[in-house]
Order: structure tokens, then C-alpha cells, then sequence
């Protein structure tokens, strides 16, 4: 059975909903790439930013 | 590609003092029995630690040391190794410092269950369950994801919450006379203020909130401030002056009209009026007015020096009556300002003093009479002018300090006005974003844990649908087996479900009894390892089947030896009736017995080369252990019968708990008696001598304490028995596939493995 990785998971997620904002789905990956930072707070300010724009 | 394990070697390990090497061959099958303490577990603690690390037994605090054999030497190396056909093979040391990578996706596969952790999965709570299976499926990283993604967005819950409420707080502080707070009303509000200080009103409330529209209208405000009746009147006072007294003036004034030239000016007109006729008209002698004698010239002369005297007297009064006259009106001009601003601040609440009255006679009268000025009057009056005056300012300062005008007010209105709002819109501007930000995370948030429900969902439904099969092969005939399943439960949970006469039962543990739960656990086990192992093609069970009866035992047994023959299984036992059950269906497995355990020497083991406890009776005959053989029959006496009881369904009576499946030989017999009499009565009598012949063995020659006093007589005696115990069992073999007749179906319709044998002795009535 194929066990995919959280990044794969997330990318066919994102790739499956419609109207997200543009770059939306990259920076998203971006975060997770991030190892040394505090993940929940990358991803609350990924959306602040968004909504911010 | 699954492995297999071909070798393990022990050293110095658990219960293993020296070297124990079991030979599983290309990586066959094995079962190994051995009674409590005989040192079977140690094989799956060697098998554990290998592939996962740790054995979850000592992986509590304190328990580690116990890795190694307690007797050993310091300088004696503890190691695990493992022959695989594959690549994960190797050698473990202890202290282990292999690195966690090493074992992380081998702790994703399944292939332990032990007896004292079976229903482990079976109790955890949902969530539990989920954590457990979400590590199994390898979805640990998405969850842990997932975790983060729901804590960032409870955050951005909590912030735009916040946000709201400022929002509202703002919202309160606007709102006047309970109406509703809207941009309308807000402007109209500031429109109004604007329009008491005479500036324009802002357009808009994006125009408002401009920093250069306060500076601008607070610069407006200020030149086109009108000031109040109280300012006006406290300006009035402020200014108030006192008439300047000029005492010289006052003096000299005085000095003239006391004067004897004074005397001469209510007389100018008849000077004037003399010096007119003489000039005009001839005196001659006499005088024209009174008759008297006179010189004309020197007549003429005194006219003119008296009309020199009157003017030059004239002349200074005039000179002194004119600033006199000028006083008089300041004094009077003051005196009447003083008199309106009383009545003024009377009317405003503001109580000033009564003006002292004018002293006009001592001046204007003066004036008039050409009399002398009263100066002390007019100087105490002055003085009361200024007392008057102090008065009033103190007045006026007290008046002024009580409280800021009206415009500053109105300016201190406006300015706080002006911070609400921009404050305001600020909250009004960051709880949009915060919303904004909240919606999208919402939506994001929850696709994802919609795709990880349908994608577990989907595995379930798979691992649901191998269970229930699992599940019906332990439990055949029985309405549950079709009716198991795993269904995800709330957003973070899983659990096991059954229908349940009709009724929907998750968790199950309400009605099924602990066997029941047992075999669901053990269905769970194998449907997962199925689904899941990729690298791992062993299973390794350790004492899984203390809850289960004899026929549910020999059913694991047929379903492990066929269900699962593409594995490679290793299952640990103690009890004797699963072994043989095993070695009877799975004659191509290894096996191995262990005898019992030693400190010094460790587990002490029997290799079943021949199948079946009957070969090993006739080995134990064969190397002169006629006791040991007799013992061995017995027990294969014993269980052959309560296995043909078992099979069809021989009416014994019942007993509570483990006694049920204990039972008393004789017993056995006569339930053997009883089935064939019922089903198979030509069978019976056929078998019947035999019978006879096999219940004299038990009580002479298989009884162990009778045979061991008779010495090398009883060799031939044991023999005897041990064929009769053979023939009897080959009544219910088939002589092609060895398996039993009651191997498929029920004992209406049973047959062999391979078919050509059925149940004819009992069906041919």
C-alpha cells in the first residue's frame, strides 16, 4: 500500500479545490518545508497573509 | 519484496544464557509449543526487538537491563541475529544504537500479537484506535499535519473572535441614544459637531478619518470661533480701564476759578461791548453810559486792558475745561460700562458688585458754575472704579477656570469622536482580514480532514470487508460473521462495529463475549498485516488462543494453515491441543518443543521430525522411554477423542469455564459412544471392540504409575497401544491428504481436505 508523504497529500488536496488564491498551493509547501520553525504559526501567518492581500 | 526469517540466533539474550539458534530452513513455517516458563516468548522478544527496537514489555522505565540474560558475564556480548531472504536481516547489540530511521517503517508493519496485548486494539477508545492505525497506515505525518493545521486555525479563530469584539466595543462607545451604529449615523454624528464649530462636515468617513482633515478643520474651527455671551462678558471685564485723573489739571482748574481774572469773565461781555462803542462812536468828555466826566483816551485804554485781562482768563479756562470735559465723559462712560456689565453678569448667574454711583455734580457741575472740582470725590470714586474692577476679574478668572468653553468642548468632542472612529475602522479593518483568513483556513481545513476521512474510508471499508472474512472462518454458522466492520467514528476516531441481531453495536464489547472479542482482534491482526506489510512476510503470534474453546482453536489452526500458507507463520503455544491441531492440518511446518527451561542452560527443546504426537510416542519407545512413550500416547489417545467429540458434536455435559475443555478420558469415550450410537450404529459396533480394547490401555498400560512398575514387559504393551491408538485414528483420516473427515463442512456433511473422504461410516444409516 502506497503511503504518501503529508507534502503529496496536501499538494492533491489543494490541487482538488477550486478558487484558492493564486500561489496559494506553493507557499502552502513551502511551509512545510520549513523544518525549524514553529509549523502552526507558519501556517497561521501563511493565512493572515492571504487574507491580508 | 516480503522477507522471511531462515535463522535466528540468540546470544546471552532474555532468557537465553549461552547460544540458541532456531533453523526455520527458506523461511518455513514453525509452531512451537512449550508449557509456561519453558522460554517460548523469548523468540518473539527477539524478534521484536530486532525489527521495532524495543520489546514493549520492558519499554517501561527500569525494565531494560533485563535485555540481557541476568547470569551472564559483563565481557558476554547480548545480540539478536537474523537471517532473512532479503535484505532486512542483520545484527542487533545490546545496548541498541541503531538509529530510530532504521526501524521506522518496519513499526508500520504488523506482524506480532501476543496473547497478554490481544485485545489491546480491541479496548483502545476510537481515538486511540485511530493513533494506533494512522501509524500503521503510515499516516502519522499527515495527521501530525493536520494537528498543526488545526491548531493555526483555532488561533485564527481566537484572533478574529478578538476582533469582533473590538469591533463591538467600538460599536457601544459610538452608539448615543441606543441607536444602531452604522457609517450613516457615525458621519451624521460628526457631521453635527463639525457644523457647531462652523467647519465643513466630512464627506465620508474614509475623508474623516484623514489626519489632515483634523489638522485642517481644527485650523477652521479656530478662526471662525464666535464667542459666547459669558466669553464675551468675561473678555468685557478683562478689559475693563479706569479713567486717568490728572490731580494738576484738577488743581489748576480749581486755581483759576478761585482767581480774581475769574471774577472778570462774567463781565467780558461788557468789556466787549465798551470797546465796541469807543471804536465806533465819539465819547467826547463825558461818559456815554453813566454821564460822568472822562478822558476818552485813557477810558480807551482801560477798555482794552480789561479786554486783554478777560480774554487771556478766557483763553486759560478754556484751555482747562476742555480735558475737564473729557473726564467727565470717561467717568461717565465708565461708570455706565460697569452699570450694563452688572446687570449683564447678573443675568448670567454671575454675581458682581453694585457699582458706587457717579459723583457728577462734583465735576459736570463744576464745570458748568466755573466753580472748584471736588477732586477727593472723584478720586474716591476712582478708587472704587478699581476695587470694583478687581472684583469683577476675580469674578471673571473663577468664572473662566470652572470649566472649558463650549468650542473647546465641542473640539474635545470632536477629537474623541475622531479616535473612535479611527480606532473603529482600524477593528472594523482587521476583523474583515481576520474573517477573510479564517474563512479560507476553515475551507482548507476542512477539505483535508474530508480527504483523510474518505481516504481512511476507503482503507477501512477494504480491511472491513478481509476482517469479516477472517472473522466467519473462526466463527462459521454464527449471524455475526458477516457483520464486522471498522467504520470511522467522529473526526479523529475509528472503531470496530458488528450487527448485532439487528441492531448496530459499536464498540462491539457490550455483546460479544471475550472469545468473540479475541477473535476479532486476531481477524484485525491478520486482515492488517495482509493490507499492509510490504516488507514483512512473517506473522508471529505468542500464546493468542487462551480464550478460545477447542473447536475455535482448531478452526485458528485450520485458518492459519490454509488461509495463510503464502506467510511464514510462527506461532508460540502452550497449549498442547493447538499444537497438535496445527501439526495435524499443517504437516509441512516445523515444530518444536520445548521441554522445559533452565538458569544455566536456558530452554531445553524436543525436534518433531515426524508429525503428530503419535511419532514422537514411538520415538520415545524407540530410545527405551517406555514411560515417556506410554505419557505420549495417552495424550494423543486423550486428544484424538476430545477432538472426534468436538467434531461431531458429541453430547457431553457441560462445565463452566477451562474445565470444559479438560476433560476426563472417560468421558471422552462415552461420548464417542454416544455420537456413533445416535448417527452411525454399524460404525459403533465395528468399532466397539477396538473401543474396549483402548479403555483397558488407559487403565493398565497407559497409566504411567501401573507401567512403571512393571518393567520391560510394558515395552510390548505400550506398542500394542500405541497401534490401536493409530487404527482408531485412521477411522476419521483420509489416507490421501491426512486431514480429517470433519476438515470441511459441518458433521452432516463432512469431508477431507482433498475430498475423497467424507463422513460415510456415520452417514451410511
Amino acid at each position: 500500500m502506497h503511503r504518501p508523504s503529508a507534502q503529496e497529500f496536501l499538494l492533491a488536496l489543494l490541487e482538488s479545490l477550486e478558487d484558492l488564491p493564486p500561489d496559494f498551493a506553493r507557499r502552502f509547501a513551502e511551509v512545510l518545508k520549513g523544518e525549524d520553525v514553529d509549523r502552526s504559526q507558519a501556517i497561521r501567518r501563511l493565512f493572515e497573509d492571504f487574507a491580508g492581500e | 519484496m516480503s522477507e522471511k526469517v531462515q535463522r535466528l540466533v540468540m546470544r546471552a539474550f532474555r532468557g537465553i544464557p549461552g547460544e540458541m539458534i532456531v533453523d526455520l530452513g527458506k523461511g518455513e513455517s514453525i509452531v512451537v509449543y512449550g508449557d509456561n516458563g519453558t522460554g517460548k516468548s523469548t523468540f518473539a522478544d527477539a524478534l521484536e526487538w530486532y525489527f521495532t527496537g524495543e520489546i514493549e514489555l520492558l519499554s517501561h522505565e527500569g525494565r531494560q537491563h533485563a535485555m540481557r540474560h541476568v547470569g551472564v558475564d559483563d565481557d558476554e556480548v547480548t545480540s539478536v541475529e537474523v537471517v532473512t531472504n532479503g535484505a532486512l536481516g542483520g545484527k542487533a547489540l545490546f545496548p541498541d544504537e541503531r538509529e530510530p530511521e532504521t526501524f521506522q517503517a518496519m513499526r508500520r508493519e504488523t506482524f506480532l500479537l501476543r496473547g497478554r496485548t490481544l485485545a489491546d486494539f480491541v479496548n483502545k477508545t476510537k481515538t486511540e484506535k485511530w493513533k494506533a492505525l494512522v501509524e500503521i497506515l503510515g499516516l502519522d505525518a499527515i495527521e501530525s499535519l493536520r494537528e498543526d493545521f488545526q491548531r493555526a486555525r483555532n488561533e485564527l479563530r481566537k484572533e478574529s473572535k478578538a476582533a469582533e469584539e473590538l469591533v463591538k466595543q467600538y460599536r457601544r462607545a459610538l452608539a448615543s441614544d441606543g441607536q444602531v451604529v452604522t457609517h450613516e449615523t457615525v458621519l451624521s454624528n460628526l457631521q453635527q459637531i463639525c457644523e457647531m464649530l462652523g467647519v465643513d462636515p466630512p464627506r465620508s468617513l474614509n475623508q474623516a478619518v484623514d489626519p489632515s482633515w483634523l489638522t485642517a478643520a481644527v485650523g477652521a474651527s479656530a478662526v471662525s470661533a464666535k464667542p459666547t455671551n459669558q466669553e464675551s462678558l468675561l473678555g468685557e471685564i478683562g478689559a475693563l480701564t479706569t479713567p486717568t485723573l490728572d490731580s494738576h489739571l484738577l488743581e489748576s482748574w480749581n486755581a483759576l476759578v478761585s482767581s480774581e481774572r475769574a471774577a472778570l469773565l462774567p463781565r467780558a461781555a461788557v468789556v466787549r461791548e465798551a470797546k465796541r462803542l469807543v471804536e465806533t462812536r465819539t465819547i467826547g468828555a463825558r461818559c456815554p453810559v453813566c454821564g460822568q466826566s472822562v478822558n476818552e483816551k485813557e477810558l480807551a485804554r482801560r477798555i482794552e486792558r480789561a479786554l486783554v485781562e478777560v480774554m487771556e482768563a478766557s483763553r486759560e479756562l478754556e484751555y482747562l475745561r476742555d480735558p475737564l470735559v473729557q473726564l467727565t465723559h470717561d467717568l461717565r462712560a465708565a461708570h455706565d460700562k460697569r452699570l450694563s456689565l452688572h446687570k449683564s453678569g447678573h443675568a448670567m448667574g454671575l454675581n458682581l458688585a453694585p457699582v458706587t454711583p457717579l459723583p457728577a455734580a462734583a465735576l459736570q457741575g463744576a464745570i458748568d458754575s466755573l466753580g472748584s472740582v471736588n477732586i477727593e470725590a472723584i478720586t474716591g470714586y476712582l478708587a472704587d472704579l478699581r476695587k470694583w474692577d478687581a472684583a469683577a476679574n476675580e469674578l471673571a478668572r473663577e468664572a473662566s477656570s470652572s470649566g472649558p468653553s463650549t468650542r473647546d468642548t465641542q473640539l474635545v468632542m470632536l477629537a474623541a469622536l475622531y479616535e473612535q472612529i479611527k480606532g473603529w475602522r482600524r477593528a472594523e479593518d482587521k476583523a474583515a482580514r481576520a474573517l477573510r483568513a479564517v474563512t479560507l483556513a476553515d475551507r482548507v481545513f476542512d477539505a483535508y480532514q474530508a480527504k483523510q476521512k474518505a481516504d481512511l474510508t476507503e482503507i477501512l471499508k477494504r480491511i472491513s470487508g478481509r476482517v469479516a472474512q477472517i472473522y466467519a472462518a473462526l466463527h462459521p454458522g454464527e449471524d455475526l460473521a458477516e457483520a464486522v466492520s471498522i467504520e470511522p467514528w467522529t473526526a479523529k476516531g475509528v472503531e470496530l462495529a458488528v450487527e448485532f441481531y439487528g441492531s448496530h453495536q459499536r464498540p462491539p464489547h457490550g455483546v460479544l463475549s471475550e472469545s468473540h472479542l479475541n477473535s476479532l482482534a486476531i481477524s484485525l491482526f491478520l486482515a492488517m498485516a495482509e493490507e499492509f506489510n510490504a516488507q514483512l512476510g512473517f506473522l508471529l503470534l505468542d500464546d493468542v488462543i487462551n480464550s478460545f474453546d477447542v473447536e475455535h482453536r482448531g478452526r485458528l489452526a485450520e485458518l492459519l494453515a490454509e488461509g495463510f500458507s503464502d506467510w511464514q507463520l510462527i506461532v508460540l503455544t502452550h497449549d498442547q491441543q493447538f499444537f497438535e491441531h496445527l501439526t495435524r492440518r499443517a504437516p509441512s511446518w516445523r515444530k518444536l518443543e520445548l521441554t522445559s527451561w533452565s538458569y544455566a542452560s536456558g530452554p531445553r527443546t524436543t525436534q518433531y521430525e515426524t508429525s503428530g504426537i503419535l511419532a514422537a510416542a514411538r520415538e520415545r519407545l524407540g530410545s527405551g522411554d517406555v514411560q515417556g512413550a506410554a505419557t505420549k500416547a495417552r495424550r494423543a489417545l486423550e486428544e484424538q477423542l476430545q477432538e472426534v467429540c468436538e467434531a461431531l458434536w458429541a453430547p457431553l455435559p457441560f462445565r463452566r469455564g477451562q474445565a470444559n475443555d479438560k476433560r476426563e478420558i472417560g468421558e471422552l469415550f462415552k461420548g464417542v459412544r454416544r455420537t456413533l450410537k445416535e448417527r452411525a450404529k454399524t460404525l459403533l459396533e465395528s468399532v466397539e471392540p477396538l473401543l474396549k480394547h483402548l479403555e483397558a490401555d488407559v487403565g493398565a498400560t497407559l497409566n504411567v504409575e501401573v507401567h512403571g512398575s512393571r518393567g520391560r514387559s510394558g515395552a510390548r504393551e505400550v506398542e500394542a497401544a500405541l497401534n490401536r491408538i493409530e487404527a482408531l485414528d485412521g477411522m476419521w483420516s483420509c489416507p490421501e491428504c491426512r486431514t480429517r473427515v470433519w476438515h470441511r463442512g459441518n458433521p452432516d456433511a463432512a469431508r477431507c481436505k482433498c475430498g475423497q473422504s467424507s463422513f460415510p461410516p456415520v452417514r451410511v444409516n
